[in-house]
């Protein structure tokens, strides 16, 4: 009896997966957009976002003043606001310190709410109380008050180092009277007031800037967002993120509207029919997380998947597929450059051997001498690296600033690999006497990310080649130890990427650059106190000055100082790629845009 | 028997304690600059997060005790704490995967029993036959086969060459169907639910996807169930009763099926807590591999990213689980032979 | 039954032969891995030598016959290689966590009493997380290397030996002999040392034996995850994580990487394989059931 029952249960999952086999090919619906990528997102809130995965979806949820024209990342159109400010119809004013954005009458949230003025401040000053550890919100502080945020602005409004957290009502309206000064709603329009210029300030609020999005005031305080008053600064500074009351929810003027989110796994978007423009081309949008490749690349094959996201070093297997459409060359906003570390610790840091200049080891300064750095940018093979690990589909590059950005040029110089010239630096370094004891060094990588990995291994090849007294070892680990070492100063030489925040040359020379800089703050003293001395005035003449042309000549100097001192080894500019079935229409490249834009696409 | 029910459930939280001691412990040892990573994902966020305004917000340096007072304070009023990897609560993220395993690990059960049982019969009835060795040879084989090797093999020959069973746990138009509001997610298991709602599409879809994982899961355990049937079956084989059976000219068949089978099955019972933690460690390579949405790909995941409260709730609740099977084992394996006393 | 007598019936049994042959043949292409596979550099010969830059596989050919990996590793160096890395964490991780278990189980039942129950409860609360999941945690606390995978496995790894070994201690305590050794006035040490480790350890050390196998699977499925060896060591496990991406082919050549997941695929299951047999052999040849 027990054997009938299972012999017919095994039989009918026999018929129902011959069954299933032959009904899997579906017809392939044309007001669907499903597009497959990796990662997840961190939030839904735009001013907690500080990512691609969530700014992907909050691109086409919720919208900004001004957009992108077409492919450019430095021309503009109007998107909530009606105008792009300009120095010529008069929207920028008091040499470049006032911004007037003319704000469009009749749009509405997808709730219904109609759009107005208030609604702008409101965000922007949300954002800025917000403003989260580790987040993007210092774009915002940067332009309007000089300062990286609202902790700097409570101690100079109060004069005393007080967390915005521990603000009683009285010191938040204090605070809040200086805040309201940046942003004011005159009419139908919503003025700016920067204490300085800050040319780049346009691109900082376009669509693709998450924090700059628009919100929906009334909404969002019935959400238990800031709740509009001067007061309550410190209850809402800097939140959790697992108490944002945003983190999840979305209310937007965008083409489309959250349905469902289950994070790392899938986001549902609607059709918003109540759009201002005409309304979006799909029903519904799929954005599905899976990280495992293979599976993505057969979604795209069997038509389950419309656009998918394929590493750079799986492009062939996607190369001669039937039905798909793939660009590639698209100018990117990111590069890899190799970061040295002018002051290793040696301190209990095993990428350093002995921490001495004995052979078994290098000393703590052993990045500072310049000759040492030429020799390992000199060793360094740039035509394999571009040729076989990026397959062509990238652009070297000659300092920190990314194409086309002011201050590059094609014609630029780059490195070359020069094994003669490398051997005679290493001869120079530390008066000879390193190139007779020779060094034992360890390159890091975070484990993974396998372009950072053979750079290293590269490096390795070469210099070990060099001279037989030289040991180079490659070591991979996690992001998060890769991160503690250089936080800690246990970093050596490591390749490193920057994701630009805003097309403009000021946000890469600050990283790479500054004494304080995200990389550059992490080289030790000795790396400030050159930088205070060489770049550091350059840098803050670049950001100060409105003039474009004189701002160019200010960049090509950073530039041509980062090359020739050979700060790090700057490689690369990545170009990337989008691959598509044919069937999906309309879809230009934006370096700046965080990822899909289901509005512009079609698959009619 | 009930003292040692009740025994066994006294002692069961000391257990969890340990476990969640045991683990905490292991975290710590990660410094606390590491263990801000979970918070900072790019160097970008460096600019603006004050590294240690925020070891100081999470409290990593604290002592040890102070740290996991916190923790452990929160569990008990159900608080299991925030998953970086999941986006989500402990609780909601284990909740939402939970089905999903379930649904693969009952699966996998039908083919690893019968099949495992009945290879086990087939072998000791064929005793040091050459049918004995093939079978043994062939579930040994089985046995050393690594799953991420044969899963690997599997998606190639049966996905990529002929297309048949596609990893995940759903097609993205079956996943249209069932999040749809006219399909009601009872249970959320795909196929229970595919059933109820009389939609045989989503069903054949879900057995589908999960014809792969269920396979690389029965073939590693046939050894292991068939191993200790035989020896039982064996055993039973040359006891009085069946000797007596057989000389009252009872046909073989029939000894075996009626007699010796049902006894020869008591002490594969007695395995079965053993099988389900490692059926639950197995997990975590099946689902990844099939990109299967699970407790085990979670568990994986967040251990590799040191997602400390993901960590700690999981093997809170793999413990708890496993203590609670171990329990029903022991006491059916008790009501099923009398002999057995539990101390 | 004796240990003679065990080797004897193992070395009659075919399919335990079968399974020392396999054992045999590894333990020759370890022994001579420098002179099948020579190392590149040789100050660290388990990296993998690369053979170029591009990630994407080659197929055999001369220079590599089993072809390179992605990011072209050579497949064939990586396998020979791989058998020595496959013996270390084999042996060292088995010896360890033996040795431990064998401690802690005869201490458990030789003292009994509360000194029992508490290890026992430790032993619990060791057996309560799933064994690949621990190790994963562990590892993934320690960082990548070998060494660290060693270090997990042991830790997560001794206590079904410690188990057996209390059992089989408990059984020998009430003998006769030991009894007559206390009362004699032994002390505790020389009593264990003497009659009680001397009589247990046997089949203690056959259930070691009988681990080998499963312990590298498991290393390997660390190295697999990402999460065990280095990058570029060579370890079986990792070098099939190296196909991972590639295992479908392209559109109408779906088996084009193939190379990359048999080779290193049969090697471990090889390996596994032979001491499975093996295994499998001792525990018919020791199962007191099947004895007439």
């Amino acid at each position: 009896m027990k054997k009938k029952i299972g012999v017919l249960l095994l039989s009918l999952v026999l018929v129902f997966s011959l069954a299933s086999i032959v009904g899997a090919q579906e017809v392939k619906k044309e007001d669907t957009l499903t597009y497959v990528t990796i990662g997840n997102q961190n939030t839904l809130d735009p001013h907690f976002s500080y990512d691609t995965g969530s700014a992907e979806i909050i691109y086409n949820v919720y919208e900004n003043l001004i957009a992108y024209q077409g492919e450019s990342v430095t021309e503009f159109v109007p998107l909530l606001a009606t105008e792009v400010p300009s120095e010529d119809n008069g929207l920028i004013k008091d040499d470049g310190k006032s911004y007037v954005f003319p704000i469009r009458e009749g749009v509405e949230f997808s709730n219904g709410n109609p759009l107005t003025p208030e609604d702008v401040k409101y965000s922007i000053l949300r954002g800025m109380i917000n403003d989260r550890d580790g987040g993007p919100i210092w774009m915002l502080y940067e332009p309007l008050l000089g300062l990286t945020g609202l902790q700097d602005l409570v101690s100079e409004v109060l004069g005393e180092d007080i967390s915005p957290a521990d603000l009683s009502s009285e010191q938040s309206a204090e605070v809040f009277a200086e805040l309201e000064k940046v942003i004011e709603v005159n009419g139908s329009n919503v003025v700016f007031h920067l204490r300085q210029p800050y040319p780049p300030f346009l691109n900082i609020l376009a669509q693709g800037a998450s924090w700059g999005s628009v919100i929906d005031k009334e909404w969002s305080i019935e959400q238990g967002a800031w709740d509009g008053s001067p007061y309550t600064i410190a209850e809402y500074y800097n939140p959790p993120k697992e108490d944002d009351p945003l983190y999840d929810k979305m209310m937007g003027t965008g083409p489309f509207t959250l349905e469902e989110w289950e994070n790392g796994d899938h986001v549902y978007m609607k059709r918003n029919d109540n759009y201002w423009r005409r309304t979006a081309n799909f029903k519904t949008v799929v954005i599905q997380n899976i990280d495992e490749f293979s599976t993505r690349r057969l979604l795209l094959q069997r038509g389950d998947a419309d656009i998918i996201y394929v590493p750079n070093q799986f492009l062939s297997q996607v190369e001669d597929m039937d039905g798909v459409t793939i660009t590639t060359g698209i100018p990117t906003q990111q590069n890899m450059v190799g970061i040295m570390n002018w002051e290793i610790n040696t301190k209990g840091n095993d990428n350093v051997g002995s921490g001495k200049l004995d052979g078994e080891g290098v000393p703590s300064n052993f990045f500072a001498d310049k000759d040492v750095r030429m020799g390992f940018i000199k060793a360094f093979n740039y035509k394999a690296f571009i040729e076989d690990v990026r397959m062509g589909n990238s652009i070297q590059i000659g300092g920190p600033i990314v194409r086309p950005l002011l201050g590059t040029s094609e014609d630029q110089p780059v490195y070359h690999q020069d094994l003669a010239a490398a051997e005679e630096h290493f001869k120079n370094a530390f008066d000879g006497e390193l190139w007779e004891k020779g060094f034992q060094i360890t390159l890091l990588f975070n484990t993974g990310n396998s372009a950072r990995q053979t750079g290293a291994d590269i490096l390795k090849t070469y210099i070990e080649g060099i001279n037989p007294k030289f040991k180079v070892d490659v070591r991979g680990i996690q992001w998060s130890s890769y991160l503690d070492a250089l936080v800690q100063g246990n970093f050596t030489l490591g390749f490193m990427g920057w994701l630009g925040d805003f097309p403009d040359p000021h946000n890469w020379v600050t990283p790479y650059l500054a004494g304080d800089g995200t990389f550059g703050g992490y080289k030790g003293d000795l790396y400030k106190e050159w930088a205070n001395e060489t770049v550091e005035p350059l840098i803050e003449e670049g950001i100060t000055t409105v003039d474009p042309a004189k701002r160019k000549e200010i960049y090509k100097e950073l530039q041509t100082i980062a090359f020739e001192e050979g700060i790090d080894l700057w490689l690369d500019q990545p170009t990337g790629h989008n691959v598509r079935r044919t069937w999906v229409k309309g879809w230009y490249p934006n370096a700046m845009r965080p990822g899909l834009d289901a509005y512009i696409l079609d698959k009619n | 028997m009930i003292n040692y029910i009740i025994r066994r459930l006294l002692i069961l939280p000391v257990i969890l304690f340990g476990v969640s001691v045991l683990v905490f412990a292991m975290l710590m040892l990660v410094g606390p600059y590491q263990r801000l990573s979970t918070y900072i994902k790019s160097p970008a966020e460096l600019k603006t997060a004050n590294l240690d305004s925020l070891v100081e917000k999470y409290g990593l340096n604290d002592p040890f005790h102070q740290q996991y007072g916190r923790w452990i304070s929160g569990v008990l009023k159900g608080d299991f704490g925030w998953s970086e990897t999941a986006g989500a609560t402990v609780t909601e993220a284990v909740l939402q995967r939970f089905p999903a395993t379930l649904e693969l690990a009952l699966l996998a059960l039908i083919p690893v029993i019968m099949g495992g049982i009945n290879l086990g019969v087939f072998s000791a009835v064929h005793h040091n036959d050459p049918w004995d060795h093939v079978t043994r040879v062939f579930s040994i084989v089985g046995w050393s086969i690594p799953t991420f090797v044969f899963g690997l093999v599997v998606l190639m020959i049966f996905y990529g060459v002929l297309g048949w069973f596609p990893p995940g746990r759903l097609s993205v138009w079956a996943s249209d169907i069932i999040r749809s509001s006219e399909f009601v997610q009872y249970t959320h298991l795909n196929i229970i639910d595919g059933l109820l709602n009389a939609n045989l599409k989503v069903v054949g879809d879900a057995i589908r996807h999960l014809v792969a994982p269920v396979f690389s899961i029965s073939i590693l355990w046939w050894a292991y169930i068939l191993r200790i049937t035989r020896s039982s079956m064996l055993e039973t084989l040359r006891k009085d009763y069946i000797r007596t059976a057989r000389s009252k000219g009872v046909k073989e068949r029939v000894v075996v099926k009626k007699h010796a089978r049902k006894n020869a099955l008591i002490p594969v019972v007695t395995v079965a807590g053993h099988m389900v933690l490692g059926l639950l460690g197995g997990l975590v390579i099946t689902e990844t591999i099939f990109g299967y949405q699970g407790l085990g790909q979670f568990f994986a995941s967040a251990a590799s990213q040191l997602d400390y409260a993901a960590v700690l709730g999981l093997a809170l609740y793999f413990g708890f689980l496993l203590i609670l099977i171990n329990l029903c084992v022991d006491v059916s394996y008790a009501i099923i032979d009398p002999r057995i006393r539990l101390e | 039954m004796e240990w003679q007598e065990v080797l004897i019936n193992l070395l009659r049994n075919k399919i335990s032969l079968l399974g020392i042959f396999i054992i045999l043949f590894f333990v020759i292409i370890a022994v001579f891995a420098p002179w099948i596979a020579p190392p590149a550099s040789p100050r660290d010969p388990y990296m993998i030598p690369r053979a170029g830059w591009s990630p994407q596989p080659k197929p055999p050919n001369e220079e590599h016959i089993f072809g390179t990996s992605e990011n072209q590793y050579d497949i064939f160096y990586g396998i020979i290689w791989g058998t020595r890395t496959a013996f270390r964490v084999g042996l060292i991780v088995v010896g360890i966590s033996t040795f431990i278990g064998i401690t802690i189980g005869t201490i458990s039942a030789f003292y009994g009493g509360m000194v029992d129950e508490v290890m026992m409860r430790v032993t619990d609360i060791f057996l309560s997380m799933p064994f690949l999941v621990a190790a994963i945690v562990l590892t993934t606390i320690l960082g990548k290397g070998l060494d660290n995978v060693m270090i997990a496995l042991v830790t997560f790894g001794w206590m079904s030996t410690a188990r057996l070994m209390r059992s089989q201690v408990l059984e020998i305590k009430t003998e006769e002999f030991v009894e007559a050794a206390e009362a004699l006035g032994a002390s505790d040490m020389r009593i264990i040392m003497r009659h009680v480790l001397l009589n247990t350890i046997f089949p203690v050390v056959i259930n070691a034996s009988m681990r080998m196998g499963s312990i590298v699977i498991t290393a390997s499925s660390l190295s697999f995850l990402g999460v065990g060896a280095p990058t570029g060591y060579a370890d079986w496990g990792q070098m099939i994580s190296f196909s991972r991406n590639w295992i479908l082919g392209t559109q109408g050549n779906a088996l084009q990487f193939w190379y990359t997941v048999v080779f290193p695929g049969v090697a471990i299951t090889l390996f596994c394989l032979s001491w499975n047999l093996v295994g499998d052999a001792f525990r018919d040849i020791l199962d007191p059931k099947l004895q007439n």
